[in-house]
């Protein structure tokens, strides 16, 4: 219980710093891959760093979580065709919605009937990939 | 809600999860597992979705987070859409509410890529660009690069014609 807590206020608190700083909108996408404002590169530089500076600290205090385990970080495994083809089709997801996974649910709350058709379309998406995943290249 | 939040302000913020997920819960920042999570409890017959899908569980209570956060948000500001941004694109449709329902296939169609893109990739914007990034990954920044060429070639060459 305690656990859910926290995860959903996170995800709240996630989905409000969106919200407020409009990252959600399909019309900041737009402005940010016409290079028309700094707004959202600012904003994914800077949330970058930050946890490139916070996760720089947890290491090198051996930070523990609050069930006391070491904390364990694995970068994604390198898989290039699929980091590279899958990235491509994801981009092209991500400007045509103007919205990548996580204001997927944003818009489920903000404006149901978008939301909805959004999310349906990215499960649709992950059940084709589910299908033909094994015939794709990846590494 | 004319202004948005700052970038310098809200960055940061966003940043902070990536520790605070770690330590509260023991995740790293991610959040399109989601999508495999639900093709698991739904479709759990096809292979890729019968996996030990108790780690993604997470996610969905994160999911469940984001959309009470656009709820409430639509509570307290009302349905603040198109009116947020300046109108500075080149096509007309930019002065109309994009997320009107006629525009539901063009959504759908997205919806469809970002799914299959994001599982493909093994990330979305969250675990590749700020997760994956902060950690100096390669197989991250390919992805975070990739994003970008997509999104370029999706807002410059496809949007102008579908919406």
């Amino acid at each position: 219980m305690l656990k859910f807590i926290i995860t959903l206020a996170l995800g709240f608190f996630f989905g409000s710093i969106l919200l407020a700083s409009q990252a959600f909108s399909w019309y900041r996408i737009q402005e940010m891959f016409h290079f028309q404002s700094f707004h959202m590169f600012g904003l994914l530089f800077s949330a970058i760093a930050t946890s490139a500076v916070f996760l720089f600290i947890l290491k090198r205090n051996k930070q523990k979580s609050i069930y006391g385990n070491e904390i364990e970080v694995k970068p994604k495994k390198l898989e290039w065709k699929a980091n590279l083809f899958g990235g491509l089709i994801f981009g092209l997801g991500w400007s045509i919605s103007g919205a990548c996974s996580a204001p997927v649910y944003i818009l489920v709350g903000l404006h149901w009937k978008i939301g909805l058709i959004l999310l349906a379309g990215a499960f649709v998406g992950t059940v084709l990939f589910a299908l033909v995943e094994r015939k794709l290249p990846k590494a | 809600m004319n202004a948005p939040l700052p970038w310098f302000i809200a960055g940061p913020l966003i940043g902070l999860i990536v520790p605070a997920l770690l330590i509260l819960r023991e995740k790293q920042f991610g959040i399109s597992s989601s999508y495999r999570f639900i093709g698991g409890v739904l479709l759990p017959k096809i292979p890729y979705f019968s996996y030990q899908k108790d780690g993604d569980r997470w996610q969905i209570q994160f999911a469940l987070g984001l959309i009470l956060s656009g709820f409430a948000a639509y509570q307290v500001f009302g349905a603040f859409d198109a009116v947020v941004i300046q109108p500075v694109l080149d096509y007309e449709k930019l002065a109309v509410n994009i997320y009107d329902v006629k525009n539901g296939l063009q959504f759908f169609l997205g919806g469809i890529l970002v799914g299959f893109g994001a599982r493909y990739a093994n990330g979305c914007t969250a675990g590749h660009c700020i997760m994956g990034v902060s950690q100096f990954a390669t197989s991250s920044i390919l992805a975070t690069v990739s994003f970008f060429i997509g999104g370029l070639i999706g807002s410059f060459f496809i949007n102008p014609l579908i919406f």
